[in-house]
């Protein structure tokens, strides 16, 4: 019914399917409305890389950042937020305001501005999708910009110097962090059963931080105490994407799976030790074969006899 | 600067305001208002508002996390859209620069150096403007983008008489002190008031809060002078 949408957009990474948190955010709105769009992943292409991504193209239309994106979407129909209430409308506005102010420039620094994680990680990565020799100029671009951004908004007395601005927007990030955590509690998604605009924004600002594997992980780290966070990501990226959660399960999680796996392997171990002593009851003439298909726990005769059978 | 006083009128905290040309020169972080107690210096909101917590008194105690949190993610959206577009209008709409901003920045200071500053303001306040994405937008866009705030804290609000029912926090003192700014103050067009105008609770809000902790103290006179001197007041 509806003109073809394509969406152009960052390619992805880590089990992401873009590292771009405005692109991310954009794919999932769509995936929670529905809106079938045709994701194009900018590789190799000169078109576009002047930054602004990500770009909606329908028919004539371009439309190029994300609240527009979304509205054109809501006008063809591709609503996720129709169950909200007023209240709930103004409160997601109010939550994007509060991610923007103060997860952005963190997020900006770990990924753009932090010298170890550029060189290693950002530059290395967004240059080995780009052709020579843009390669050489658009990493340092939005470098660039993005500390512009930084100084610029948060930087200026009585913070003189920029260990003094980094250290503020993480201090601003981790109590970002917290309070979503708090907001979200352990409901599935931050309005109730279905994902709407707000739950779209958080898993775009959210998901670089916690998937990408930098050097420098303080944000990472963080956010790694906050398990329902965590569970929120994977949930999202698992049902609605299709991505197998690759490695950062929380850290209690990892020790829980870990003792379970162990558990069971005793379990398996004890269940062949009592087939196969059965095994040996039942090549001896004394009783009637008998077929042990479940491990049975409990204590009565058929446990005595193979025990009797050892006992010198 | 009545978002300040509203919240320290809120707190029963008895406050004096004085105008200086300098001001900005003598704040910690170069951002106006400040508040001087004894001798310590304090501005910007925020930690103005953790300084008299640490001295006691505190108007969001009694919310709980979940409501503070809503509370921190208010005042950003307000921080973020209404701010913004109040800069915007005054630094960035070359009719309201020329003949309002320019004119009311330099006043202190004479000629040329009253140009050289509010020039040197302007293109400080458009860099910004350009660092967050806004450069791009019009006025139309600016005030889509009020009106779609007023709507949002409108919605918020409803019929209760403060933000978190029964007791003012820190959210209400700054919604009072823009709301009330953009209401009163003259500019070249009535846009933005027109904007605000259109959501009657929160007209009936700033007129309930000038009302109850700017009017009705009689004795804090110089409150009440500096907001009507510089201002109309909202009652008629």
């Amino acid at each position: 019914m509806a003109a073809p949408m394509e969406l152009r957009c960052w390619g992805g990474g880590w089990g992401l399917p873009s590292l771009h948190p405005e692109c991310l955010t954009v794919m999932a709105y769509a995936k929670f409305s529905g809106a079938p769009l045709t994701v194009n992943t900018i590789n190799n292409s000169w078109r576009a890389l002047k930054g602004d991504v990500p770009v909606l193209i329908s028919e004539d239309i371009v439309i190029s950042q994300p609240a527009k994106i979304l509205n054109f979407l809501r006008k063809q129909k591709y609503n996720a937020d129709y169950e909200l209430s007023a209240k709930q409308g103004a409160d997601t506005l109010a939550y994007i305001a509060l991610l923007e102010e103060k997860l952005l420039p963190a997020l900006l620094h770990a990924f753009w501005v932090e010298t170890e994680n550029y060189c290693s990680v950002t530059k290395p990565w967004f240059a080995s999708r780009i052709p020579f020799p843009l390669s050489l100029y658009l990493p340092g671009k939005v470098y660039r910009e993005a500390l512009n951004r930084i100084l610029l908004t948060r930087g200026g007395p009585p913070l003189y110097s920029f260990a003094e601005v980094e250290a503020q927007i993480y201090r601003d990030a981790k109590e970002c962090l917290n309070l979503l955590s708090k907001r979200l509690g352990t409901s599935r998604f931050f309005f109730g059963h279905t994902p709407t605009t707000l739950d779209a924004f958080v898993l775009g600002f959210l998901a670089p931080i916690y998937k990408v594997s930098f050097p420098r992980v303080q944000l990472q780290e963080h956010v790694k105490q906050l398990p329902n966070l965590c569970r929120f990501c994977d949930d999202i990226l698992t049902c609605y994407f299709g991505l197998t959660v690759s490695g950062h399960a929380p850290a209690g999680q990892d020790t829980a799976d870990a003792n379970l796996q162990k558990l069971t392997q005793l379990v398996n171990k004890e269940s062949n030790l009592i087939e196969k002593m059965d095994d040996n009851l039942r090549k001896s003439p004394q009783h009637p074969p008998r077929k042990l298909t479940t491990l049975k726990l409990a204590a009565g005769g058929e446990q005595n006899s193979p025990l009797n059978l050892l006992s010198p | 600067t009545l978002c300040f006083q509203a919240f320290l009128q809120m707190c029963n905290l008895p406050v004096r305001v004085v105008c200086r040309a300098n001001a900005e020169y003598m704040s910690p972080s170069g951002k106006l208002p400040f508040i001087h107690v004894g001798n310590q210096v304090v501005s910007e909101l925020g930690p103005i508002v953790q300084f008299v917590k640490a001295k006691g008194h505190s108007l969001s105690d009694g919310l709980d996390e979940v409501q503070k949190a809503e509370m921190k993610a208010y005042m950003e959206l307000v921080n973020n859209m209404l701010l913004t577009a109040e800069l915007y209008l005054q630094w960035c709409d070359d009719v309201t620069a020329e003949e309002i901003t320019h004119p009311r920045y330099g006043s202190p200071y004479p000629w040329p150096l009253n140009r050289i500053l509010s020039y040197q303001k302007q293109w400080e306040v458009k860099r910004k403007m350009k660092a967050i994405g806004w450069a791009g937008k019009t006025l139309e866009q600016v005030l889509e983008d009020v009106d779609q705030c007023c709507q949002a804290l409108s919605q918020r609000l409803g019929t209760q008489p403060y933000f978190f029912n029964k007791q003012p926090t820190e959210l209400d003192a700054l919604v009072f002190g823009h709301l009330f700014t953009i209401l009163t103050t003259q500019l070249i067009t009535d846009e933005l008031s027109e904007k605000v105008k259109n959501y009657s609770n929160l007209t009936a809000f700033c007129r309930r809060i000038e009302q109850q902790y700017f009017l009705g103290h009689d004795k804090d006179s110089s409150a009440t002078v500096a907001a009507r001197s510089a201002k109309r007041s909202l009652l008629r």
